[in-house]
């Protein structure tokens, strides 16, 4: 590969970035073989959902995109970078270009909304800036810009933890468009919320990706919510890619072979088909 | 403050942030108390500099060459210590069990209860080297009335764990004895006493560790054992023996920390284990 | 009881051995026994010479339970410095606990040799017992407050240090996860949120070594170094135990109000 300029320079615009794994398997320490010799290539500005049981390696593979779970094998390039090479400083950068939400939200609860988002600053703040609790203007700007998108501004100053799930994990979308992300990655975004709120989260998602174009890939195991707002669908079995398709027309035998079992109620959200 | 330089857009919409009033009070208040404190304290803060620059002098006339001469002397006066601690608590454990069993709610009758948990929470409040060395200067200060002295300055806080350890085994196992016509005594020994044991083993333990320390300090107000031993050769300042005794109490703390601990788990965890087996 | 004509029941084996039972208790009276054998360093259990003393021992009982309450104007400054020592050690604890705190706990430092380090620092600074400290910092800097206030200093630090690292290593911290996907280094996560999370754990534990330090440096004064106590060991030595009770009274009723104080604090805590 050719030499790379550092992630951080190409910050400027947050155009949307493409993910490239070839042949990526993950053993983790105790022997467990999370992901075997995965190849997927995800285009920029897509959005695609990611299917499968839990234990399937949804998860794994998410995290190897971010390096938060590094490849035993393989290659992860994001956005023309080579993920498994990166340590340390780089990967922060690198990582301040991929937004990340999660199924728990991982909100610090004691904090009020307004330093959670700048949470998502972390990695174009110098640590000495962050110790001393200087805020730029700037950060500031950008966190509540974050937060008016979705809807959340007024919640500036409460606290995380007295905000219910849905609000929990808007503010966590903030959190993420904060870092003016060239991609978005969701780890089972609404599967602890209600029905309705988990529609309303994959709508965000879904307009995140119409407006501002982000690349967006997200963990899901309910198949109506993976139909309807992902383009395309990947279906992962035991750590190997069983399905790679449209989203829209796969239909429930896909899901089936997928899961390995029939479909059963469970596999919906369970409102509005 | 800031807001000005924010964007027209979100600064339109903010909401005001919530006073901060009541904390920066609090801080103000807090801050000046410490101020106060520290200014009443007499000590010249400019020597306060070369503190550390003394002390690291003092660690290294310790420790640079500790006198290992005297190191049989100091095991002797280590087991001294380590006899009051391990005699103290036997008396301690001996006393509070039945004396914390009769202050524990549906044993003893109400007015015994109140008259020991008054007893208990008067001697909890007074610091237990002042107990010991009142104690002491009854007695006389011996090793055999520094033990006596451990022993009862920890009923206190032994009785109070006896009793609270006693109530929560009491629902459940103990309606079980008494609905099958038990009786008080019954009742103790059938129901109480074997949901209790565990943990009452495990505090006797503690007591144990936590007398080990105590003992050095007993020693230092001249009870006898390592800590009479540290506090002549801290007079003296003989250094290079204060320095081996230091670790010698570090090691041996270390040590019986580590051996009671790990049996004190083993208590607790042998406690549920062997119970749910049983139980299918 | 009813009499049963079946045949015996057949019992399945008990499984629960009785050595372990048996060595327990033999290795414990070995032990008492050691620990009563003077010759090698045990206690001489004398029983004889403790009812000797306790005749002369009465008089000096009664004289305690007559407070000699006209003493009580020489005790407040000394009250007073025990008191200045106690908040100072802690407010001083209290600063140097937040670095060692978050070295110390695997949420907020992932590298195991630091950790580890000072870990074990910790634990040699709690195995000394704080007046062993006040000993050997009298000898090293000189009678007075100062030793009083470095040993509560060191003495509060192991306090700290120790219970907030435990109590942040079993908790949960799904935050730190986001910090890391954001590109956070562990100093900046531990700045916004981390920190911010265990505040509670923090000052509860600076009011309880507060609470500690009052009672300790009561006491610090019998070594030598500073504050009431050192009234105490004075009025000891000149036998007139009416004042010594009333400096343990005034002791007590200074524990307990702190204490008070520091229930009411820890309660709004939250």
């Amino acid at each position: 590969m050719t030499e790379q300029s550092p992630p951080a320079q190409s910050s400027e615009s947050s155009a949307p970035w493409s993910i490239s794994l070839a042949d990526v398997s993950v053993t983790y320490p105790n022997g467990t073989r999370a992901l075997r010799n995965v190849s997927v290539d995800i285009g920029a500005g897509e959005i695609v959902s990611v299917v499968g049981l839990s234990g399937s390696g949804k998860s794994t593979l998410i995290r190897t995109i971010n390096g938060l779970v590094t490849a035993t094998s393989g290659t992860v390039t994001v956005g023309g970078h080579d993920v498994t090479s990166l340590r340390g400083r780089r990967l922060r950068e690198l990582r301040g270009h991929i937004g990340m939400i999660f199924q728990g939200f991982n909100l610090a609860d004691r904090v009020n909304v307004l330093n959670n988002v700048l949470v998502g600053r972390f990695a174009h703040t110098p640590t000495y800036r962050t110790l001393l609790g200087l805020t730029t203007a700037a950060d500031k700007d950008l966190a509540l810009q974050a937060l008016d998108s979705v809807g959340m501004l007024e919640k500036v100053w409460t606290r995380a933890s007295s905000l219910s799930g849905g609000q929990k994990q808007r503010v966590a979308i903030a959190r993420a468009l904060a870092q003016e992300p060239s991609i978005m990655l969701a780890d089972e975004p609404v599967a602890s919320l209600d029905p309705p709120t988990a529609h309303a989260v994959m709508g965000d998602l879904a307009r995140i990706n119409a407006d501002r174009g982000l690349t967006v890939l997200i963990n899901i195991h309910m198949m109506d919510l993976a139909r309807q707002y992902a383009n395309r669908m990947i279906g992962l079995r035991d750590g190997e890619v069983v399905y790679d398709g449209p989203a829209g027309t796969a239909t429930d035998a896909d899901f089936a072979q997928i899961y390995g079992r029939p479909v059963q109620t469970d596999d919906h959200s369970g409102s509005q088909r | 403050m800031t807001l000005t330089s924010a964007p027209r857009r979100a600064a339109a919409t903010l909401p005001v942030p919530p006073s901060r009033a009541p904390a920066t009070i609090l801080a103000v208040v807090v801050g000046v108390i410490i101020l106060i404190a520290t200014a009443g304290l007499d000590i010249e803060w400019t020597e306060l500099g070369d503190v550390p620059s003394r002390v690291v002098n003092y660690l290294q006339l310790m420790f640079a060459d500790p006198n290992w001469d005297k190191l049989p002397r100091a095991l002797f006066e280590t087991w001294r210590s380590i006899s009051m601690a391990w005699l103290g608590a036997i008396g301690c454990v001996v006393a509070s069990i039945p004396l914390g069993m009769l202050a524990a709610r549906g044993v003893g009758p109400t007015w015994l209860r109140y008259l020991l948990r008054g007893v208990f929470a008067i001697i909890r409040a007074v610091p237990e080297v002042i107990i010991a060395l009142i104690l002491l200067t009854v007695t006389g200060l011996t090793p055999f009335t520094g033990a006596l002295a451990l022993g009862i300055a920890g009923i206190g806080t032994q009785g109070k764990w006896v009793y609270e350890t006693i109530e929560s085994a009491q629902e459940g196992a103990s309606e079980a004895v008494r609905a099958a016509g038990g009786n008080t005594l019954e009742t103790t020994r059938w129901a109480l006493w074997p949901a209790a044991a565990p943990a009452l083993m495990s505090f006797a333990l503690y007591r144990f560790e936590l007398n080990i320390r105590m003992s050095a300090v007993l020693g230092l107000v001249g009870a006898g054992g390592i800590g009479s031993m540290l506090a002549n050769y801290a007079n003296f300042r003989a250094w290079d023996t204060v320095g081996m005794l230091l670790i010698v109490v570090v090691v041996i703390t270390m040590c019986f920390d580590l051996i009671s601990g790990s049996i004190r788990r083993r208590i607790m965890e042998g406690a549920r284990p062997r119970g749910m087996d049983r139980s299918h | 009881m009813t009499e049963r004509a079946t045949a015996p029941l057949q019992l399945p084996e008990r499984s629960r051995r009785r050595w372990p039972a048996v060595g327990a208790t033999a290795a414990i009276g070995i032990f008492t026994v050691l620990t009563c054998l003077p010759a090698i360093g045990g206690v001489d259990v004398d029983f004889s010479a403790l009812v000797r003393n306790w005749s002369n021992g009465a008089t000096k009982v009664n004289q305690l339970l007559h407070p000699n309450f006209a003493f009580l104007p020489r005790t407040v400054s000394p009250m007073l410095e025990t008191l200045a020592m106690a908040v100072a050690g802690a407010a001083f604890a209290a600063i140097v606990s937040i670095p060692l705190t978050l070295w110390a706990a695997r949420p907020s430092n992932p590298n195991p040799v630091t950790r580890q380090l000072v870990r074990f620092i910790i634990n040699i600074n709690r195995a000394v017992p704080d007046l062993v400290y006040a000993t050997v910092l009298v000898a090293m800097l000189g009678v007075g407050t100062l030793p009083g206030f470095v040993t509560l200093f060191l003495f509060d630090l192991g306090v700290v240090v120790k219970l907030v690292s435990e109590a942040i290593d079993s908790s949960d911290h799904p935050y730190l996860e986001s910090g890391q996907a954001a590109g956070g280094t562990q100093a900046q996560i531990n700045k916004v949120t981390l920190l911010p999370q265990s505040w509670t754990l923090f000052a509860n534990q600076w009011l309880y070594s507060l609470e500690l330090n009052v009672r300790i440096s009561a006491i610090l004064g019998i070594v030598g170094a500073g504050g009431i106590g050192r009234l105490l060991d004075e009025r000891r030595g000149f036998y007139m135990y009416g004042d010594v009770s009333v400096i343990i009274l005034e002791i007590l009723v200074v524990i307990v109000l702190i204490e008070a104080c520091s229930t009411a604090l820890r309660r709004r805590l939250r």
